[in-house]
């Protein structure tokens, strides 16, 4: 008698509920500090200022205009 | 599935797409924005504030290295999206293999999530819109966005559901439904507000050069993730059996 090893692949559709959060976060959170932060993000340490800097909005400025984004 | 494989090859495929966005941009899209950028400028000299040229043209290098940035954080973000409906629509895309597949589904979703959209409120170069009305037209974009979007997932649905009964006219029902409620969205939702100022040329330049590249975004995404896909196969389980001879 001897044991043998054999593999068989699967194939499965299954994508687990936390993967689809952590990609659905990582959109949001993508499309959001590059297309629509007016200085929110940075407002959560620096508070007003950030609003009056706007940083993330004039460092991603010039991909918010060729991506489509509404900008000015 | 091979969730992890899954999650990185999606993510790898958007910075390395968004990444190549950024940098044909710097080539492609920013003489236009360069063009725009010093029509604002004149304007503020126009209206008797100073306008220190060299910090100008310091702060433009330090936006164009932003906007390799954004392209590798933007691609990324889009791939994450795209993934999950890769997944799910795999079986149903057309191709022989994932590179066919990953291209056709990106075409698809370049024209449901940026071109349809562009199409209703098209991008504009600097000197264009109004900081007053930002809030107002980001809320049409992402209107315009999320009607696209959700309606495309919705005959996407009905397509499947229709393949034992409709198989052959759903190819002309789904499609149907599609541009009719596009067609009213496009009557229903007002235009953008914003007074164009600036000459027609620079304006058509600017959208059919930003429309070409987020063309070869999301052209090069579809391939690179199809690519990945094929070398990694994240959709197989291997499950090691004994069996006893």
């Amino acid at each position: 008698m001897s044991t043998v090893n054999t593999q068989i692949v699967k194939e499965s559709h299954g994508l687990p509920k936390i993967a689809i959060g952590v990609l659905l976060a990582i959109l949001l959170f993508g499309i959001f500090v590059v297309g629509y932060d007016q200085g929110q993000l940075f407002s959560l340490v620096e508070g007003q200022k950030a609003f009056d800097d706007m940083w993330t909005h004039e460092f991603y400025h010039d991909l918010r205009h060729a991506a489509g984004f509404p900008c000015h | 599935m091979k969730t992890i494989a899954f999650i990185l090859i999606t993510l790898v495929s958007g910075a390395i797409a968004g990444t190549i966005l950024g940098l044909i941009n710097q080539l492609l899209v920013e003489p236009y924005i360069d063009q725009a950028i010093a029509i604002e400028v004149q304007n503020t000299i126009a209206s008797g504030e100073p306008v220190d040229q060299d910090e100008v043209v310091q702060y433009r290098l330090w936006q164009k290295g932003g906007e390799i940035v954004a392209g590798t954080i933007l691609g990324t973000s889009i791939s994450a999206l795209f993934g999950i409906v890769y997944i799910y629509s795999r079986d149903s895309l057309p191709g022989s293999n994932n590179k066919k597949k990953g291209l056709i589904l990106a075409g698809i979703m370049f024209l449901v999530i940026f071109l349809i959209p562009a199409l209703k409120y098209p991008a504009n170069p600097p000197a264009v819109g109004d900081p007053e009305t930002i809030e107002y037209r980001e809320s049409l974009y992402i209107g315009m966005l999320v009607i696209s979007g959700f309606t495309a997932l919705g005959v996407a649905l009905l397509y499947r559901r229709l393949g034992q009964t409709r198989k052959e006219s759903r190819k002309i029902i789904v499609p149907t439904i599609y541009v009719v409620i596009i067609a009213l969205a496009f009557v229903v939702l007002p235009a953008n507000p914003d007074e164009i100022r600036i000459s027609s040329d620079l304006l058509m330049n600017f959208r059919i050069v930003t429309t070409i590249t987020m063309g070869i975004f999301w052209g090069v995404l579809g391939i690179l993730l199809g690519s990945f896909w094929d070398a990694v196969k994240p959709h197989e389980t291997r499950a090691p059996k004994l069996s006893t001879v």
